[in-house]
Formats: structure tokens, sequence, C-alpha cells
């Protein structure tokens, strides 16, 4: 076993490099220049020309590459351009604001999705299984940008009842989660962001309780005079690897942040960071960011593959 | 529902006490409509916003805009230099006199060696201060700059490569930063831009990235009637049009720029302020004088024709100005020229005259971007006002920044794009009028994207660059704008109004016709 | 659009029940018997015919042109003159515009799975049946395709390649193929492992039959149930991407930059703004569940 997780970590490090060589090639098919944040819209080619040069743009790509892989290795992720701010630190800053919102996401779409799979799971067919996927449908169905637009609109415009957007007077320096002033600008863009994994890990959950409950096993453990509950634990232990994967991977997910819920609440976490990156073609930071989010997902990868080898020893990959 | 509110509201007193000052009395906190902060190095990004916000908040320019009135068009005013006169002996050669006792927010004196050493930071490559970001910023201003001398300690020389009457108002642009700063960050600019020093009207005092940028005001500046009048101003960037009204309405923010024309009766009835304004600003179509049917005067004559611009005014809640000429009617230069008014069957006519009916067109537009208004909707009504009258117009939709690249580009790369979408700034002379037509600034050196040329209109640029009488350069100015109304050398459609909205608690702004604003006499009562 | 379900790695395909030989010709009989009894199935399937056959047909049965704009007619209410759903910010029709919308959010929604079945369902069967190198090469690669968030790599695609319908197809193809991939892989690899295939090799059948009669069998089920479940995934990405102005390009009528665009005039016909929403989460509902129904009916468990 220690063998073959030795073996698949060293698997991951092609991937790794796979997707740095992605990531750094994939901002150049960009249409637009890759110094537009620093232009003024009235820039003309010549002073592009001497602008690239200053920044290194107008080498090769491959070179470029190469230089730029050098310099992670020691952990420097360059400048970006619009901000002039190490992208190191961009990428930090945002993914800590985005972990505060995954931090309050994380355990309320796993305990609710999973709270409300079991229940579903244990009596599949019955009304409330019905009603609970019917539930989870609705989340994952959902586009959640609207319900968060819509949710703006009813508590911060009409009610007044929370803020609309941001993190406060303070931003993201001065955030206490502790302090009402601060936390209740994490509970609309969390609730926005928990209504997919909710969905998903009820749908999951169900279907694996559902899943074991047929196996043979536990018709054995009912014959044996189990009593409902004790069969239901062997249940629940039984179905939680599974569980646990897709929660490994929606967690992944959670960390790299919405794009479109973090675009509508204007959260500066990681998937704003990257939107901005995209829109304004800064190079650096859209390179660090989507490296930074892949290989958190690469990790998160090794692990839900290792379980799911505990699980079946026989799709051990690779 | 009413208990759950006042349980709320008496929980958020309890905690706004706690969290210190959020909105206390006299912050003026603005959502603007930037994607992000504008630098604070120099001369700011995020176009005219950024100079608006941060750029004359926290620096001067030798030559400021005189922003304390509505009435007119504003105009320049002495800012960090009192005076200027172009050379008796030398028509390329501009003397300023600086302003005395000025002090940098750092403490340093301003002098005639920091103006040299900006110019250095901003166009010399070889300087030691040079910075390229804001090289990128000042250079479209420094199109005719070639030098700068100094002559005693209270005064300075630029040189000119040509004769430039026009040189005050692009100096305006290049905002002077302290040479003491630099020094002590060593000529670290990410450092630098965390401690920013100037000598404007507002300090600097914290920042989070991409968050918000807070200023204090400067109690030392030296126009004692523009000491701001707030206790602090804090620039929030929200690129969302309803993301501003949300946050406007449920109070994160006291003021916001640009408004959807939709929401405007929304925040109307919250009871908040909307100002409009007209201001140097077109939106219209620059056209292709290469290739394609626009090279006929004609067809640009009918494309003016066809457009209901009442229409466009409708569809945008009355917020804005039909375009008549480049320049707003109230600009010193508008004159007389010759009018457009809607006029479908003649444009038919015009077309029929000019062999091109239907007359396909391609204009290249973008989904968003700085200045463009509402283009997508907009386009579409030209669109339509434009397929009824004869023509068939394909919108080529794309990003603002692919549509930026390929206004700089030129028309010669882009044969089969007809007209570009890019709304401009018409600040000045030179950007309002000669840059669409001069020869001088074809792209990509210049402006000039459809490569308009014409000898008649050459002269005349070259006659308003090399007169150095105000009254006289006026005259010259009138007939270009005359003239390009004549050729018909752009589509003329909208001017923008720059609406604003404010909480009613908001009070003393006067609005100037300008793409700045003063925001110094703004106070915020409680 | 976001982290949606169907994307997660579907888990353990087929576990030591996997069919143990080609269905037989009563099984499709039986699924046909049990989606008949499906009540809710049947409900939502026929949802989702009639949001295609609208689509199909939208220029005979939408009630006006829906790119003809009218500026005294812009954002009505519901049923003003005769306009069923109002009108838009330019006066067009909301309810053409929703019919014609289909046309392309479907289009988003089942092209990109098709291409990425055929491409990705190939790639995993070809890598199960021959395991070794070629395995590991085929799943190595989508290994770094997986590594990228799906929402980050349609948006990071289509944004690099400019938009547009074609490139946001594209990039959602890409993001579909490496899912799609391990389906096939893990369906093809459990079933290449079960003795009846070595029985039928020992037997003399050659490599194009065995995979031909046993291995498609047993893959295209769990393939076709994944892709029907990744339809719904499809419509909510592309109308993300179009949101975030990655996707389609106006004027064409689309159903997520249609929310988009009116998303500047809520305070003033919110029920009309809402409606282009509330198409795609019907859209997605129906076919996430008339998914569900095939899965169950089919038995396959993903």
């Amino acid at each position: 076993m220690i063998f073959y997780i030795l073996r698949r970590i060293l698997y991951a490090v092609p991937i790794a490099l796979g997707v740095s060589v992605v990531c750094f090639s994939l901002v150049y098919i960009a249409p637009g220049d890759p110094l537009q944040t620093v232009m003024p819209p009235d820039a003309t080619a010549e002073t592009i020309e001497i602008v690239k040069h200053a920044y290194g743009f107008d080498k090769p790509i491959p070179v470029q590459y190469l230089i730029w892989l050098g310099r992670l290795a020691t952990g420097d992720m360059g400048m970006s351009i619009s901000t002039r701010r190490p992208v190191f630190l961009e990428v930090t800053d945002a993914l800590a604001n985005t972990s505060l919102l995954a931090l309050f996401a994380v355990p309320i779409a796993f305990s609710l999705g999973y709270a409300i799979g079991v229940v579903a799971g244990c009596f599949p067919g019955r009304w409330i299984d019905r009603v609970v996927t019917g539930t989870a449908v609705i989340g994952v169905s959902l586009p959640n940008y609207w319900l968060g637009i819509v949710l703006v609109i009813v508590f911060a415009v009409e009610y007044m009842l929370l803020p609309a957007t941001g993190m406060g007077p303070t931003g993201s320096t001065g955030f206490r989660i502790l302090e009402w002033s601060s936390a209740k600008y994490l509970i609309l863009p969390v609730i926005t962001l928990a209504m997919i994994p909710i969905g998903i890990l009820a749908r999951t959950t169900r279907a694996a309780v559902a899943e074991v409950r047929n196996q043979d096993f536990v018709q054995t453990l009912r014959a044996k005079g189990l009593s409902e509950g004790a069969v239901i634990r062997h249940v629940l232990k039984n179905s939680l690897p599974q569980v646990m994967a897709v929660m490994g991977l929606q967690f992944g997910y959670l960390l790299g942040g919405s794009i479109l819920v973090e675009t509508v609440f204007t959260w500066p976490g990681s998937g704003f960071l990257l939107s901005k990156a995209i829109i304004n073609r800064d190079v650096p930071v859209l390179q660090g960011t989507i490296l930074t989010l892949s290989l958190v997902f690469v990790a998160t990868n090794l692990v839900v593959d290792l379980l799911q080898s505990l699980v079946d020893p026989r799709i051990r990959r690779g | 529902m009413k208990h759950v509110l006042a349980t709320a509201a008496a929980l958020c007193a309890a905690a706004c006490l706690t969290a210190g000052s959020a909105l206390a009395a006299g912050t003026l906190t603005i959502g603007m409509t930037a994607g992000d902060l504008p630098q604070t190095t120099g001369n700011p990004d995020q176009g005219f916003e950024g100079y608006r916000f941060v750029g004359y908040n926290l620096y001067d320019s030798l030559v400021l805009w005189d922003l304390s009135q509505g009435d007119k068009a504003a105009d320049i005013k002495p800012g960090l230099a009192t005076e200027w006169h172009i050379d008796e002996g030398d028509n390329k050669r501009w003397i300023f006199t600086l302003r005395q006792g000025v002090k940098w927010h750092d403490g340093c004196p301003f002098t005639a060696d920091d103006v040299v050493w900006n110019l250095g930071y901003s166009s010399n490559e070889k300087a030691p201060q040079f910075n390229p970001a804001q090289f990128a910023q000042a250079r479209p201003y420094l199109g005719t700059y070639a030098g700068v001398e100094k002559v005693d300690d209270h005064t300075v020389a630029f040189i000119t490569k040509v004769p430039d009457s026009l040189f005050p108002y692009e100096i305006s642009y290049v905002l002077m930063i302290s040479p003491c700063r630099a020094k002590e960050v060593n000529n670290n600019w990410t450092e630098y831009a965390l401690h920013p020093s100037g000598t404007g009207p507002y300090k600097f005092d914290k920042t989070v990235a991409h968050q918000r940028l807070e200023m204090v005001p400067n109690a030392d500046y030296w126009d004692k009637a523009r000491v701001p009048k707030q206790d602090r101003l804090v620039l929030v960037p929200m690129p969302e049009a309803s993301t501003r009204t949300a946050a406007l309405l449920s109070g994160e923010v006291n003021w916001i720029e640009a408004p959807s024309p939709d929401a405007i009766d929304r925040l109307k009835s919250s009871g908040m302020q909307i100002v409009t304004k007209i201001y140097p600003h077109n939106w219209s179509y620059q056209l292709n004088f290469v290739k394609g049917p626009f090279t006929d005067k004609r067809v640009r004559q009918a494309a003016n024709y066809a457009l209901n611009r009442a229409d466009m005014k409708d569809l945008l809640n009355g917020l804005m100005l039909e375009e008549t000429s480049t320049v707003t009617p109230s600009a010193a230069y508008y004159g007389h020229p010759k009018i457009y008014d809607y006029d479908p069957a003649k444009a038919k006519a015009l077309l029929k005259e000019a062999n091109c009916l239907p007359c396909k067109v391609k204009f290249a537009i973008s989904t968003s971007g700085s200045g463009q208004m509402q283009p997508l909707p907009m386009n579409e009504l030209a669109k339509s006002q434009l397929d009824a009258a004869g023509f068939e117009v394909t919108l080529d939709t794309m990003d603002w920044n692919a549509l930026l690249k390929l206004g700089r580009e030129g028309a010669e790369e882009h044969p089969d794009t007809h007209a570009i979408n890019i709304s401009r700034a018409m600040q000045d002379p030179f950007n309002a009028l000669i840059r669409h037509v001069w020869t001088g600034a074809w792209a990509p050196k210049g402006a000039n994207w459809g490569h308009f040329s014409n000898p008649e209109i050459d002269k005349l640029v070259a006659d308003i660059l090399g007169e150095f009488d105000t009254a006289k350069r006026l005259a010259l100015l009138t007939k270009l704008n005359e003239a390009m109304n004549e050729e018909a050398a752009l589509i003329f459609v909208a001017h923008d109004l720059n609406p604003r909205a404010m909480s009613p608690k908001v009070k003393g702004f006067v609005q100037a016709q300008s793409w700045f604003q003063d925001l110094t006499p703004v106070s915020i009562t409680p | 659009m976001t982290d949606i379900a169907a994307i997660d790695r579907p888990l353990d395909t087929f576990d030591e029940q996997a069919a143990p030989a080609t269905r037989v010709r009563g099984y499709w009989r039986s699924v046909l018997y049990r989606l008949r009894h499906d009540p809710v199935t049947l409900f939502f399937a026929a949802i989702v015919l009639l949001v295609v056959l609208a689509a199909i047909f939208a220029p005979l049965i939408a009630p006006f042109d829906p790119y003809k704009e009218s500026v005294v007619g812009r954002l009505k209410p519901l049923g003003w003159r005769g306009h069923l759903f109002g009108t838009d910010e330019l006066g067009r029709d909301m309810l053409s515009r929703l019919i014609y919308g289909g046309r392309v959010s479907l289009l988003m929604g089942v092209v990109p799975v098709l291409i990425a079945s055929i491409v990705g369902g190939l790639l995993g069967v070809v890598g199960g049946f021959a395991g070794g190198r070629i395995n590991t090469a085929i799943m190595r690669t989508m290994d770094v395709f997986y590594a990228f968030p799906s929402v980050l790599l349609a948006v990071a695609v289509a944004g690099a390649m400019g938009g547009g319908i074609t490139n946001g197809m594209l990039a959602l193809t890409l993001v579909f193929i490496p899912p799609m991939c391990r389906v096939a892989e893990t369906a093809t690899t459990q079933i290449r492992m079960l003795d009846y295939i070595e029985a039928a090799r020992a037997t003399g059948a050659g490599t194009v039959t065995v995979i031909r009669y046993h291995v498609l069998g047993n893959v295209l089920g769990p393939v076709f149930v994944y892709a029907s479940s990744l339809v719904s995934v499809s419509i909510l990405l592309a109308s993300g991407l179009s949101f975030l102005g990655l996707g389609v390009r106006p004027p064409t009528a689309d159903w997520g930059l249609m929310l988009s665009t009116l998303r500047q005039s809520i305070y003033v016909v919110p029920i009309v703004c809402a409606l282009p929403g509330a198409v795609i989460f019907v859209s997605s509902v129906s076919f996430n569940l008339v998914s569900d129904g095939l899965r169950a009916a089919m038995d396959v468990r993903l």
C-alpha cells in the first residue's frame, strides 16, 4: 500500500508539469495584449513595443516558459501587470478570502447534504425520499449566480437586512468572523455557494446509502437479529468512503472559488481574481492563479484516488 | 417582519459601534465603475476614472483643470505651475513658472529638479527612476515632448519636437510624484504604491488590494479653497452596474458612478440624488477610409442621416445628449457645423447615389468597457436604424480589450471592418478633434484609426499647433470642427450625460463639464 | 454553473455486481417497462420534449420576430399588447426570444456532450481494454485536464479563445472529455477483468469481437446515462459563460445572455427579468430528472 501511495504521488509530478504547460500556454492564445491593463486605450503600437520589452514579453514563448518555471521553483510567480504586486501575494490573499467562504459553506453543505441524503437513502421510494431528491435536484439545477442576484435584491435592497457586496467597511484586512458587522457579509454568498454542494452531496449520499442497503450483507445482518439502528450504522459506515470522495472533490471546488458567485457578490476571492485577470489579460496573475488552484485540485484528486483504491483495490490507477 | 427588522437593526447598531466608524460622519464612499483600484504611482490606469478619483486627488500636474463650475466646458488653470508661455525666440520651447512654497506629502519642498526627475520617471528609458508602466500611461500625452530642462529653481522649459500650441493641455495629464519618497523606497514602485506621496488635496491613508483605497484630507494643501470638507474618501471598485446600484441602496456606499439608466427610477424612489451633466465624451463610430463603403462621403453622410438619435435617447431613459458634432455644443469651438437630422429618405437617396444599396458594412463593437455606456443595446438599435435606411450592418462583437487592440492597429490591418465603436474622451482640442483626422495621428502611431487624410485639414491642424494666440487658435479649431462635420468624419451618435447617484446625505457637489470632478467641497451630513 | 454534480468524478462505476454478460434482448424491454411506470420521469421527459420541439420549430411558433426592436415598447410587463411574457430592454418579445434562445442553449447543452461522449468514450474504451502503457498515457493526459476545476477550465479556455458560441462549445467539450473518458475506462477495465471475457477470449473470439459484443454492450449504458446527466450541466455552464460575457454574443437570443443583460433592468420589470433564469432552471431540472429516471430504469450506477 505504501508503495502504491508513493507511486501515485510520483505520478502527480508529471501531471503538475502538464498543468503548468497548459496554464502557461492557455493565456497566450488569448486575443488582446498581455500588457493591456497598463496601457491606456490610446497607447500606440510603438509605446506597446517599448513596454513589452521592458516587461520581457518580447522573448520567444518557450523561453518565457522556462524562465517562468525557473522562477516558480524558487516560489516566485512574478508580478501582476496591473497592480505590480507579487502574484504570490495576490493568489494567497484571494485564496484566504475564498477559504473564508469555504470555511462556512463546507460544513453547512456537507452536514446538510449528508443528513438529507441519509434520510432519503434510508427510505427509498417513500414520500420523504421524493421530497428530498426533489430538493437536491433543485440545488444542482439552479443557476447559482441567478440565485445570488435574487437574494441580493430581496435581502439587501428591498429589506436592507444584509449587505449586498464585498467584505465590509474595512475590506478583508479588518474582517472579524466573530463580529456581526463583518460576519453579515458572509451570509448571502455562503448560502448561494452552498446550494450546489448540498444538492450534489444529498444525491450522492442517497445513492450510496440505498446501494449499500441492497447488498447481501445487510440482509445477513438483519437475519442475525441486529436492531434497525445498528443495521443503519453498518450501512452508513459502508457508504461513507464513496461519500467522502465526493466531499473531497467538492472541497476542492469550493477552495477553487466560484467565479460566478464571487463576481455577483464582488467577493475578493480566487474566482474573482481569476475573472479579473482574464478580463485584464493579467498574464502572470492568470498563470499563478490557475496553477495554484489546479495544484490544490491535483492534491485533492490524489487523495480521492487513494481513497478509492482503499475501497476497491481493483481499480488502482497506473 | 417588522420585529425581525428591528432586531436586525439593533444588532447592527451594536455591532457598528464596536466595529468603529464604518460610515461615520464625513466619510465619502464611492462605488467606481473601474474593475480594479487605479495605480497610485503617478499617472493612474483605469482610464480617466483613475485620474478623476486617484490621480488628481493624490497628485497635481503643472496644469490643472478648473472644475469649480458646471455652466461651461471646463478648461485648464494653473496647477503646480503658476504661469506658462512660449519662448519668444523659439516656438518649440515652453517656459513654465513653478508655484513656490508647495510641499510634498512627505514634507520635502517641490522644486524644478522634481519636474525634471518626473519626466525621466515617465519617459526616459535610461533614467534610473524610469517606470515602464508610467511610460505607457504618460506616452499618449507626450507625443510632441522632446525634453525638459531646469532654468532656475522655480522655472523649467519644455522642448517640443514640433511647434505645439496645445502642449499645456497635454502636460495637464502628467502627474508629479515625490522624488523624495521614491528615494526612500529605492525606486521600488510596488513599495511606492503603498506609500505614495504627492502634492494633491488628499493624502494616501491605506488600501486593501482590489477592494478599497482610503484617502484623508491634506490640511496643508496649497490651494486653501480646495482643502477637502469630508473626513475621509474611500474608493471601491464595482464594475457591475447592478452591483453599484445594490450597494448604494443598501447603504454600503454613498456615491456611485454611472448607475444603469433603468435603475434611475428605483434610486429616485429611495430618495437618492441623481446628477447628470454633459461632458466632453462621445459615443460614435470611427470609419474606415482605406477600404469599403465609407470611403465615399455620401455613404458617411447617409449613415448620419439614418440615425434616429431621439429613439436612442429613449433607450437610455433620457441619459444622453444627441450628438450633432464630435464635440458638444457647449464646447468653445463647436461653431456652426452641418447638422445631420434624422432623415431616412435622404439617407436612402444618398446610398442610391453612391451605388451602395443595400450597403453592407461591418462594425466592430465591444460588450462593455470604460465610457462605452450600454454598448450592446445601443449598437443593436443603431444597427436596426441603419438597416431600415438601406444599410446592412453586421455587428462584430468582441471584448473590450480585443476592440482596443483592433482600434490601435488601424484600418489597414482590418480592411473588412468598416467602423469601430470606441467612445473617446474629448477633453482638450487635440483629443477632441485633431487625432481623428490628422495624417500625423494615423494608427498605429495615433488614434486616427481609419487613416483619414485630407491636405486641407492637415494644413489646418498645422496652423492650429503653430498658433500661440488663444483667440486666433479658437477660430481655427472652430473651422476644423465644422470641416469634420462637412466631411462626416464620424458617425455621430451620442454624448454621455455622466449620471451619478448619491445618497441624500451627500452635500456640496458641483458637477463640472469634464471627465474630472472636484470632490473637495463634498460633505456628508450624519 | 459552479461545481456541478455530474462533473464530479463518477465513482467506482461498477462493483462486483457488474453485469456478468452482454445485456440480453429483454433488457431494453424491461427498461422501457420501468420508464413507462415512472410518472415523474415521464412528466419531465414531456417538458424536455416540449423545450426541444419549441426550439426546433421556433420560427413556426414564436409569436413575434425575436430581433424586432421597439424603443417605445421596451421593458413592458407580462401580457402587454399581446406580449405574453412582456418585452426586453430593446422592446423585443420575451416569449419569442425565450423560444429562440432555447435553440442556442440546447445546442450548447447537447453538442459538447455528444462530442465529448464520442471522443472521451472511445479513448476510455481503448485505454481500458488495452491497459498497460496505453491506458497510462491516455489517463495521465486526462488527469492533466482533470486537474482543473471544471468551471475554471471552461472559463479559462473560453476566455482565452475569445468567447463566442463555437469557442464556448469547444471549451465545454474539453471539460467533459476527461470525466467521460474515465467513466468509459472504469467500466471497460472492470469488465475486462471479469472471467467471462477471459472465457470469450479462450473460445477464440477476436479482440474486435470481444470489444463489440462484450465491452461496448456494457460500456454504452453508463456512457449514455452519464452523458444524459451532463446535458443539464452543459446548459448551466454555457449560461454561466454567457453571463460572464464569454459565451454567446449578442444580439443572439440565449438564456444566459438574456439573464445577464436584463440584470440591469431588474428594478423596472422584475418578473420579466427573472424569466430567463427560471427557464434555465426548469430545463436543467427536467434534464436532470430525466437522466435520473434513465439511470434507474437502465439500472446503471455512476
